[in-house]
C-alpha cells in the first residue's frame, strides 16, 4: 500500500522543502522506497536541497506532457538507497500541472514506491491544490510566529474540503503538525508563540519541533538532507519525526531551554 | 461480529440541513443575463460549474413567462444546475413548465412566506396574474433543525445556519466566520468572528467556552476586537443584544 503525503504549509520560507527532503529522506533509511516530488513548477529547489540539481534531465512537467517517461525522469539518491526525486520544471509555471496529469503521475509512483513525498509549493493557489489533492495524509509545516500559524490554520481548512478524500465524502484526511525553527529561548523571553500555543491554535497532533539550527542552512547550501547530519540538533530532531511518523513514541527534545536540551540530549541521545 | 438484526433498509429519508446557493435574477435584456453569467463564470469557473441552485424570481413579477422561460435556459447553458424554484407569486405558475419544484425558505419574522406554496393557477393563465388562493397561515411551530459542525472552523471558512442555530463543537479560528440566523454556540475558543440573528433576529445570542473574538455582532449592531475590552474577553461568555449596544457577560 502506496501513501501520498504532501508537506504543506500556506506561508512560504517555512521549510517545507527542508522537511520534504529531510522526511523522504528519513523514510528510505529506515528502508521504505520513497519519492519525493517537488510541485513547485517554475520556483524549483527541491533539486538543490537534495544535490542533485546537476542531474536533472527530464521533470515533472515533461512527464506529465508525455514528453518523457517516469523512469527517465526520476532521479536516483546517490547518497540513500530507495530513495528517488521527481523535480519540477523551472521554465513552465503552475497552470502546467493539470489534475488529470498530476494524477496519473501519482498513480504510477503508487504502483512503485511505498511513500510519496509531496513537496508543495507556498500559497493556496493550483500549485499547492494539486500537491495536497490527492494526498492520504499531511505534513502542516509551521513556524512560531502568528502569520505561519494562521495561514496554516488556512490550509488545513482547505485539506478538510479541497482534497479529494473530501470530495468523495471520506474521512477528512489525517494532518500532523510540524513545527520548524523552534528557538526555546526566544519563546523564554515572549518574543515567540510556544508549543502549546501553536497546537491549541491548529489542535492536531504533533510529529515534531525542529529547532532553529545553523546545521540546516548549512546542509542546505551542501545539498544534503539535513536528517544525514546525525550530529546536529535538527537532524536529530527530524530522525524523531519520521520515527513518530512510523508509529514510533518518541518524546520531544529541544522544545525547552538550551540547558535542559543538552541534558535531554546526553541522555536521550 | 454477529449478524445484523433488522433488514437493511432500502430507502432511508435523512434531514440534513444543506447550503444551496440562490441565484436572483433581476429584470434585464436577455444579452445583459448572458454577459453577466459569462463573467461569472470567467471568474469562477470551477465553483460555478454544475453548481446547484436556487433561483429567485421575485423581482421579474412584470416579464413574462416566456422570457422568463428563456431566461432559466440561459442560466442552464451556463452549466450552473437548477434544482428548484424559489416560491413566489412569479415562479409559482412556472413550476409545472419547467418541472422544477418549488422552494420554500424557512418562515421568517412576520411569516410572510407560506409553508406550503398556495395551490397553482392553470397553466394558460398569464403569469403577472397574482395568486386568488387565500394565503395559508404561517405554522406556529416549526422546528428548524441546528447545524452542527463537528470540526474546527479553520481561517478563511465560512458556516452559515440558515434559518436556525449553530453549533460549534471545536473552535473558531482566527479568520474564521461563523454565521447564524439563530443563536451560535462554540465549544471550542471562539477567535474569529461570529455574527448571530444575521435576518435581524434581537434576541439572538452567542455563547462561547472561551471568548477571543475578531468581531461579534447580533442582528446587526457589532463590535470589533478593538472594542471588547481585556475584562470581557476570557471563559465562558454570552454575548447579547440589548437595545443597541452589545454586551458581554459571564456565564
Amino acid at each position: 500500500m502506496s501513501r501520498i503525503v504532501v508537506i504543506t504549509s500556506g506561508k512560504g520560507g517555512v521549510g517545507k522543502t527542508t522537511t520534504s527532503a529531510a522526511i523522504a529522506t528519513g523514510l528510505a533509511q529506515e528502508g521504505h522506497k520513497t519519492a519525493v516530488v517537488d510541485f513547485d513548477v517554475g520556483l524549483r529547489n527541491l533539486d538543490l536541497i537534495m544535490g542533485c540539481e546537476r542531474r536533472v534531465v527530464y521533470d515533472f512537467v515533461n512527464v506529465i506532457n508525455g514528453d518523457a517517461n517516469l523512469r527517465q525522469a526520476l532521479i536516483k539518491d546517490k547518497r540513500t538507497e530507495n530513495l528517488y526525486i521527481l523535480p519540477a520544471s523551472q521554465t513552465r509555471d503552475k497552470e502546467a500541472l493539470t489534475q488529470e496529469g498530476v494524477e496519473k503521475v501519482l498513480e504510477e509512483l503508487s504502483q512503485e514506491f511505498e511513500y510519496i513525498i509531496c513537496d508543495s509549493p507556498a500559497g493556496i493557489e493550483r500549485g499547492a491544490l494539486m500537491a495536497a489533492y490527492f494526498a492520504d495524509e499531511a505534513i502542516v509545516v509551521t513556524n512560531p510566529e502568528v502569520s505561519s500559524v494562521r495561514d496554516s490554520d488556512r490550509m488545513l481548512g482547505i485539506l478538510s474540503s479541497k482534497t479529494r478524500r473530501a470530495e468523495q465524502g471520506e474521512d477528512p484526511l489525517p494532518a500532523h503538525l510540524l513545527i520548524t525553527r523552534y528557538s526555546a529561548d526566544r519563546v523564554e523571553k515572549g518574543e515567540m508563540l510556544s508549543v502549546e500555543d501553536v497546537q491549541e491554535i491548529l489542535s492536531i497532533g504533533m510529529l515534531g519541533v525542529i529547532p532553529e539550527s545553523q546545521a540546516v542552512l548549512n546542509a542546505s547550501n551542501a545539498g544534503m538532507p539535513v536528517v544525514l547530519d546525525t550530529e546536529s540538533d535538527a537532524g536529530q530532531a527530524y530522525r524523531d519525526a519520521v520515527a513518530r511518523f512510523l508509529g514510533e513514541d518518541r518524546p520531544h527534545r529541544f522544545i525547552t531551554t538550551q540547558k535542559k536540551g543538552i541534558f535531554g540530549r546526553l541522555f536521550r541521545g | 461480529m454477529s449478524a445484523n438484526p433488522s433488514p437493511i433498509q432500502p430507502i432511508e429519508f435523512k434531514g440534513r440541513m444543506i447550503l444551496v446557493s440562490i441565484l436572483r435574477l433581476h429584470p434585464a435584456e436577455p444579452v445583459a443575463l448572458q454577459e453577466a453569467l459569462e463573467a461569472r463564470m470567467h471568474e469562477a469557473p470551477d465553483l460555478m460549474r454544475d453548481m446547484p441552485v436556487v433561483v429567485d424570481m421575485d423581482a421579474m413579477a412584470d416579464t413574462p413567462a416566456q422570457d422568463l422561460l428563456s431566461a432559466l435556459e440561459t442560466v442552464r447553458q451556463h452549466g450552473l444546475k437548477l434544482i428548484g424554484l424559489l416560491y413566489s407569486q412569479v415562479s409559482a405558475p412556472l413550476a409545472d413548465r419547467t418541472g422544477l419544484p418549488l422552494i420554500v425558505l424557512g418562515p421568517r419574522a412576520g411569516g410572510e412566506v407560506p409553508l406550503r406554496p398556495a395551490p397553482k393557477p392553470p397553466i394558460e393563465s398569464a403569469p403577472q396574474e397574482t395568486s386568488e388562493a387565500a394565503p395559508v397561515p404561517p405554522v406556529q411551530a416549526v422546528h428548524t433543525p441546528s447545524l452542527v459542525v463537528n470540526q474546527p472552523v479553520r481561517s478563511g471558512q465560512q458556516v452559515y445556519a440558515r434559518g436556525g442555530d449553530l453549533i460549534i463543537t471545536g473552535a473558531v479560528s482566527a479568520g474564521a466566520e461563523v454565521l447564524a440566523d439563530g443563536h451560535i454556540h462554540v465549544y471550542g475558543p471562539l477567535r474569529g468572528k461570529a455574527l448571530a440573528g444575521v435576518r435581524g433576529l434581537d434576541s439572538a445570542r452567542i455563547f462561547c467556552r472561551r471568548l477571543d473574538a475578531e468581531l461579534v455582532s447580533i442582528a446587526g449592531h457589532y463590535r470589533i476586537a478593538e472594542d471588547i475590552l481585556d475584562t470581557e474577553r476570557g471563559d465562558n461568555r454570552l454575548i447579547t443584544l440589548s437595545g443597541e449596544t452589545i454586551r458581554i457577560l459571564e456565564i
